[in-house]
């Protein structure tokens, strides 16, 4: 290759990579072309790329693609649209989480949608970075906004160093409770600072008859075993893996056990929705004021508490801890993905920013509204220290707690068995709380090897 | 005739023949793509994927790896015991399918004012058009541990139970199974109904007279007269109720999860799960799954027909 040639084709990539990116339009694309004496060849080499595809359809309008719960519960959506005319906002077919129509369109180089809104890194983000389904976000994120996020979960929707997921709505796993029946039974109105008390407090509950059953959790793993394990120590994972076969996991699996004494006896039941992982038991007893404490992330008991005579009787509080516990809980943020061959990459950047940074979508999150009540939070430390700054009077007291869970909780590991790691292993050590497994140990170390199994099947 | 209008005729004639014989084809050439296209290439399809190591979410080009998917399959316990929970809730499901429907048939068409009849025959079809969204949801309402109204009914009219001890119909128990087939019965009521009284209908009205003036009673009437000219009937009921009730899966997916311990963990249920849900989702591997299941299904489809052939 002659140096000339060697030059043209430097440029070429360069001003290829750039308009793949969206940084520079078609136009601009084909003027730097011809500038820099290439003509023709320069587009047939994006031609051959698909690139011009894309720059020719560059014109469409921003387009994002929401999961259906999200608009459901967060009513200040389309007023963050209306600042971006002609936005083609649009529902996503991912019910139940499904990637497929993402994958399928990535595998044709072709995306219908520019940002999807609904990702939680550790239950597809994995998936859909391997499937070269999304890209990351580095690129486009502007540095303050990326700096503003709190550091935890920057680290959450990390992949090997790279950001491809931008976080939006923050859950966080502790502690709610029916304060009606919590006084009924002559209890203190407060969170159990630890688990043993909490079991104290559960039996309490059904022994003064304020409710039939005294403490529920979701049987789910990363909204349960994960959780109480953190309690005791977050440091539990092998090679982004859950180690099933830790004393904290082991610890956790003892305390469900213990907990499940005074619970409803139909707590280990797949749920409703969503292949069974939402519209759970656990929720329909504590929407039915039948249970007096429950553990799940703080958006589930604000739902369900819109079902009781008076939701203002629920409270909330921290994760209890085990003695010589860590202390610390899980979180997870649902927030945006970037496709791969989306277009209007920076447009979607400027529109998620305007999204996430939206005060009036945080107010009714947090205070609720008639279509809903989260109480999910904001990823930014900027937003924490403006309301610390200057509280405002719809503040109720959860955030903070939320915010200070926050720096002690650790999300779980992205992988491509994230969440499936879970999934797989529910029925096995649920034989340790059935009683059909008397060890603990021996039921988690079959956990451990169902997990390899499945991994390694057809290597 | 000269010999270039030997020629000329020969041609014409050659022509004519070509597009007669082209005719046919032309006419046929819709229901050919149709079902080239709608039914045959997706099979085709689908065993050549079941060949391949092809994962959906992985950009690898697929590799041909023989019967590889098929030996893993077969050697998997978790394929025959999903499997055989199939069969399980086609054993609970496909008798009330044929019995309940045949005996409200037969009572039905017994029913001698046309305005009574008919309106029996709408209230049964009620079921039939609920869309599925919605007898899902009722039924999950139904069976409720916590608050569905047969557990109420059980707990606090009957006493039969306890909260702490009442029936727990769904989310994997092994009450779940039998729960689904009678929603299931429920749901296909009036619509299997219909099917046995259109083949009451075909029964000439002489033939049960004839029997009745020979003395036959009403139990010996049903059960010779009767019952063996529905048979065709219950042969097409079988045989399409038999594949529909194997290869259940929205139910499963609603009412069970993935859960592998739970008795609706079928084999629709693996094959989605390797498919849609587990690692870089090993569709090759899920082809076979798939394929396993449905020769299995063919041998059984081929023994009720069998069993149901046409004896006259």
């Amino acid at each position: 290759m002659t140096i000339r040639k060697e030059q043209e084709y430097l440029l070429q990539q360069a001003n290829l990579r750039l308009l793949n990116k969206g940084a520079i339009d078609r136009r601009e694309f084909l003027t730097r072309t011809v500038a820099a004496g290439l003509g023709l060849a320069g587009v047939a080499a994006v031609a051959r790329g698909g690139g011009i595809g894309t720059a020719y359809a560059q014109d469409r309008p921003l387009t994002p693609t929401f999961y259906q719960w999200i608009e459901d519960l967060h009513p200040g959506i389309p007023t963050v649209n209306g600042q971006f005319p002609g936005i083609n906002y649009q529902i996503a077919p991912v019910e139940g989480f499904g990637i497929e129509r993402f994958v399928a369109e990535a595998k044709d180089k072709k995306s219908t949608w520019d940002v999807y809104v609904g990702q939680t890194p550790f239950v597809e983000m994995s998936a859909m970075a391997a499937a070269g389904v999304i890209e990351p976000w580095d690129d486009y994120i502007p540095k303050d906004v990326r700096d503003d996020i709190i550091a935890s979960i920057g680290e959450e929707n990390l992949i090997d160093g790279k950001m491809y997921g931008w976080p939006f709505l923050l859950d966080v796993i502790g502690t709610g409770w029916h304060s009606g029946i919590i006084a009924e039974a002559g209890l203190p109105d407060e969170a159990p600072a630890n688990w043993d008390v909490y079991l104290e407090r559960a039996k309490a509950v059904m022994d003064s008859g304020a409710a039939p059953f005294g403490a529920t959790f979701d049987s789910h793993g990363w909204r349960s075993l994960v959780p109480f394990t953190h309690s005791m120590s977050p440091d539990v994972y092998k090679n982004h893996l859950f180690d099933f076969t830790s004393d904290a996991a082991i610890e956790a699996l003892m305390l469900m056990k213990k907990i499940m004494a005074y619970a409803n006896p139909d707590i280990l039941l797949e749920g409703a929705t969503d292949g069974g992982v939402n519209g759970t038991p656990d929720e329909v007893a504590f929407a039915a004021q039948r249970v007096g404490y429950y553990n799940k992330y703080f958006n589930a008991p604000l739902r369900m508490a819109q079902n009781w005579d008076d939701p203002n009787q629920l409270h909330l509080g921290p994760l209890p801890k085990f003695a010589n516990g860590a202390g610390s809980t899980v979180f997870w943020t649902t927030g945006s993905a970037l496709f791969k061959y989306g277009q209007n990459k920076e447009k979607a950047a400027e529109y998620i920013k305007a999204l996430t940074y939206d005060r009036q979508i945080w107010k009714d999150s947090i205070v609720g509204t008639p279509s809903g009540h989260p109480g999910q939070l904001p990823p930014y430390k900027s937003i924490y220290a403006e309301w610390d700054a200057n509280p405002p009077d719809w503040m109720p007291p959860f955030v903070s707690l939320v915010r200070a869970q926050l720096d002690n909780a650790k999300a779980i590991e992205n992988d491509i068995f994230g969440l499936q790691q879970f999934v797989i292993g529910k029925p096995i050590w649920e034989t340790y709380l059935k009683g059909e497994e008397s060890d603990p140990k021996v039921a988690m170390q079959k956990v451990m090897e169902a997990v390899q199994a499945e991994i390694n099947r057809g290597k | 005739m000269s010999m270039a209008q030997a020629v000329a005729a020969h041609g014409y004639g050659r022509a004519t023949s070509i597009r007669q014989g082209l005719a046919p084809w032309v006419f046929l050439l819709p229901t050919l793509i149709f079902f080239i296209g709608y039914q045959i290439y997706p099979i085709v399809r689908v065993i050549w994927i079941s060949f391949t190591n092809y994962e959906f979410l992985s950009n690898e080009p697929a590799d041909w790896v023989g019967f590889a998917n098929y030996i893993e399959a077969i050697n998997d316990p978790l394929m025959w015991q999903s499997l055989w929970r199939a069969a399980l809730f086609t054993i609970m499901f496909l008798p009330g399918t044929i019995i309940f429907p045949l005996l409200l048939a037969v009572l039905i068409d017994r029913v001698t004012q046309p305005r009574i009849a008919t309106v029996y025959r709408v209230i049964l079809l009620i079921p039939a058009v609920i869309p599925s969204t919605l007898v899902f949801v009722l039924w999950k309402w139904m069976y409720n541990y916590q608050v569905g109204p047969i557990n109420h009914f059980l707990v606090d009219v009957l006493g039969l139970f306890t909260v702490y001890d009442a029936p727990q119909w769904l989310g994997g128990t092994s009450l779940t199974l039998p729960a689904i087939a009678i929603m299931e019965v429920w749901w296909g009521l009036g619509y299997h109904t219909i099917f046995f009284l259109a083949g009451l209908a075909a029964i000439p009205k002489d033939l049960p007279e004839a029997a009745r003036i020979d003395g036959a009673n009403e139990w010996q009437m049903f059960w010779h007269v009767i019952l063996p000219r529905l048979a065709p009937i219950m042969m097409i009921l079988v045989v399409l109720r038999f594949g529909t009730a194997m290869a259940v899966i929205d139910e499963y997916l609603i009412f069970g999860g993935f859960n592998r311990e739970t008795p609706t963990y079928t084999w629709t249920i693996f094959m989605y799960d390797q498919a849609f849900k587990l690692g870089l989702w090993r569709q090759g591997f899920a082809a076979a799954i798939g394929m396993v299941g449905a020769v299995a299904m063919v041998f059984v489809m081929i023994f009720l027909l069998r069993i149901f052939r046409s004896r006259d």
